[in-house]
């Protein structure tokens, strides 16, 4: 059985040209690009590409403004903290209510610092309200950190916006986005169209890099305190010897997704047939994120009546991989956090499921999803005590979500 | 989270889901018991039937024959379902024999349970409970005479402790001396209280007091309290006549111009000398809309209001 991996925004298949360009620097190109030697230069010059071709994915920037980290976890935390400690008289942060816990729990952490956050709500489609957001915006706001695109619906957050609206008020204000999931799936510039962002988190395993490099972009100027020290590295911004490898091959996947990315139609043309051809099969099924713009990889489902966890281990077993937002795949007994932001109907909120797709993903396997996603369904409706077989709707007594 | 179910457990989940023969999933029309436990909003429920050989005298020696059940829920739940209906039909119960099958049995037909998916295996034994009741209402048996102690549940009524899942102050008193439960994860884990805000673990009769007042003060080992987020927007307050100088300047000289054009314009806020605007209808959509705002808003605002004004489109 032929495996189909659609949780990419989980994590994706390491690129076959990255998994190559990075393997001299395992076995023979091992020296520190620190060191004096020529046989070093040759490992710091692949380090200057790899930023080299990260700048240029970002919107052709000065590419010494980007720093690698270890994940997009650590430039999260890094971002929020150091900004927080380099303007100490500043006790007011504005984030949403959907962020993904790297940047969540560090707000929470503040919190129990005496920080005070706000946590922006989303609507139905999973958007934000602007005159909430123009309302939070205070005199003694220290940061504003709102992700770009979210990780479970794909819904996209207006970023340019949002940080010219934070500088139009006080340019004193420092904007983060969390870009995890949106770089390399959707192109944006830092120098134009993005050039209100001061801080920006993204992550290698995402693009068909490996896992354990990241990277956080600091715009020229902004006060920032370095999470790590001990070294001069990264122009003092991180201390610690270079990831040499893992940062070689996340420029390698920037340079490919760059490449790539006119060709993305292709993903969102397999996402709107597995949307539509699952929506016309399966009666009482949500489309989270839907009338929100959204990321052409990325489908959240949620069906009414049963329950993700059992959909998934269906999937799986007939060699799919997803993932879903319901309690029961959580390792808490809590429903996703950002399905429960948007108010999906309860009946349906433990009935969610993700697909999210690459590159690497083929119409046909779209086509056996089709096929086989709506039987699970069926199954698994056949066995819940809310739905009637024989109308193959919802038993008039099950609750109305 | 990935999956640390037992072999045995994905056994009876795929048989089950898939209908094998053996398998119990379904409802039985006219059951001689019926029960239900749990909810779509806790995330799972399970809807349980048995059917009974009657004996031709004394009810109390009835077998029940067949079992099934529907379930709404994870692997887990539909895997100790199916386990509570073998273990029932194999062993050739009678209602009454049939409660002293407890979700420890059920576990252990599964091999095992992750500790955070003990509560599915409760649900079954609940449900289980739930349709003896009934049994024994319809064949006229008094329970309480023949000495056995059903806690239906009237008897759990009270007060709800943990309102995220509708668990009342008799029921998890109960549940913490059936199953032995020592520390709040251990509740949560058996029956999901206290799992989702968290508010009921260290308040006043909350978890924690219940625990204590059960096994004393130190037979629990304390958690830590979750701290939660105060999600607050205090929005700042723009001077009164500030505001009513700009509101009256744009109702009068600048709305009828854009109302015109077929548009119009709300002023979102207003905080220090940032006047945030948005523009509406035909004016949404217009290209010029940012410049219209910038240069005809804030001119007109600084010569009637104040020089230091300033516009933020939205």
């Amino acid at each position: 059985m032929k495996l189909i991996y659609a949780d990419n925004n989980a994590t994706t298949p390491i690129a076959p040209e990255v998994a190559a360009v990075m393997q001299p620097f395992l076995t023979d190109q091992f020296f520190n690009p620190s060191s004096a030697y020529d046989q070093a230069r040759r490992v710091s010059d692949a380090l200057k590409e790899a930023r080299k071709d990260m700048a240029a994915l970002l919107g052709g920037i000065n590419p010494g403004l980007i720093t690698f980290t270890s994940c997009a976890t650590e430039s999260n935390n890094w971002a929020i903290t150091g900004v927080a400690r380099a303007n100490p008289q500043r006790r007011h942060i504005i984030t949403t209510a959907v962020e993904h816990p790297a940047v969540l729990e560090v707000c929470k952490d503040l919190v129990r610092q005496g920080y005070e956050v706000t946590f922006l709500p989303v609507d139905r489609s999973g958007q934000l309200d602007l005159k909430e957001y123009v309302r939070a915006l205070r005199a003694d706001t220290l940061l504003v950190t709102i992700m770009h695109a979210n990780n479970e619906t794909g819904v996209i957050f207006p970023i340019a916006e949002l940080a010219r609206l934070a500088h139009e008020t006080d340019p004193a204000i420092v904007f983060h986005t969390d870009a995890t999931q949106s770089l390399g799936k959707i192109p944006f510039d830092l120098k134009t169209e993005f050039g209100h962002v001061d801080l920006l988190s993204c992550s290698g395993h995402k693009l068909h890099a490996p896992k354990g490099v990241g990277a956080l972009y600091i715009k020229r100027g902004v006060p920032i305190r370095p999470l790590l020290i001990g070294g001069h590295q990264e122009n003092g911004r991180r201390a610690g010897t270079e990831n040499v490898p893992h940062i070689v091959a996340f420029g390698r996947a920037c340079r490919l997704a760059a490449e790539h990315m006119t060709g993305e139609d292709h993903i969102r043309a397999l996402r709107d047939r597995l949307e539509t051809a699952l929506e016309e099969k399966i009666p009482y099924l949500e489309i989270n994120g839907r009338g929100a713009p959204r990321l052409p990889n990325t489908l959240n489902l949620a069906c009414h009546y049963i329950e993700g966890e059992s959909i998934l281990y269906e999937l799986n077993a007939q060699g799919i991989c997803a993932s879903s937002g319901s309690a029961c795949t959580s390792g808490s007994l809590e429903a996703s956090h950002v399905l429960k932001a948007m108010n999906i109907p309860f009946t349906a909120m433990h009935g969610s499921v993700r697909f999210s797709l690459s590159r690497y993903n083929t119409p046909d396997e779209i086509e056996r999803l089709i096929e086989i996603f709506p039987e699970i369904v069926a199954r698994l409706r056949r066995i819940s005590p809310y739905w009637d077989i024989t109308k193959n709707a919802p038993r008039p007594t099950a609750p109305k979500g | 989270m990935a999956w640390e179910y037992s072999e045995k457990t994905r056994r009876i989940f795929t048989a089950a889901v898939h209908g094998e023969p053996g398998t119990h999933m379904g409802e039985i029309d006219n059951p001689d018991g019926f029960g239900e436990h749990g909810s779509i909003v806790c995330g799972d429920a399970l809807r349980f039937t048995f059917r009974v050989l009657q004996h031709p005298t004394d009810p109390v020696q009835d077998v029940i024959t067949d079992a099934r059940y529907l379930t709404f829920g994870c692997t887990s739940a539909i895997a100790a379902s199916e386990a509570l209906c073998s273990l029932i039909v194999q062993g050739r119960y009678t209602p009454i024999g049939a409660l002293k099958i407890t979700n420890q049995d059920i576990v252990k037909f599964l091999d095992g349970l992750p500790s955070q998916k003990i509560h599915c295996s409760v649900m079954g034994a609940e449900a289980l409970e739930a349709a003896v009741f009934n049994w024994a209402q319809k064949r006229g048996v008094d329970l309480e005479k023949i000495g056995v102690h059903l806690k239906d549940k009237g008897e759990d009524e009270g007060r709800i402790v943990c309102k995220c899942f509708t668990l009342t102050e008799p029921y998890i008193r109960r549940k913490i001396k059936e199953l032995n439960l020592r520390t709040i994860a251990d509740i949560t884990g058996a029956i999901k209280a206290g799992g989702a805000c968290g508010s009921c673990h260290h308040a006043p009769g909350g978890l924690q007091d219940l625990l204590d007042e059960t096994w004393g003060k130190n037979g629990s080992q304390p958690t830590p309290e979750p701290v939660s987020a105060a999600a607050s927007a205090t929005t700042e307050v723009s001077p009164f006549q500030l505001y009513r100088k700009i509101e009256k300047t744009i109702a009068e000289n600048i709305r009828p111009a854009l109302q015109a054009d077929g548009g119009d314009i709300e002023i979102v806020d207003v905080k220090d000398t940032k006047v945030y605007c948005r523009l509406s209808g035909a004016c949404a959509g217009c290209p010029g809309a940012n410049a219209t705002l910038k240069l005809m808003v804030e001119r007109t605002l600084k010569e009637a209001v104040d020089e230091k004004l300033k516009v933020i489109a939205l």
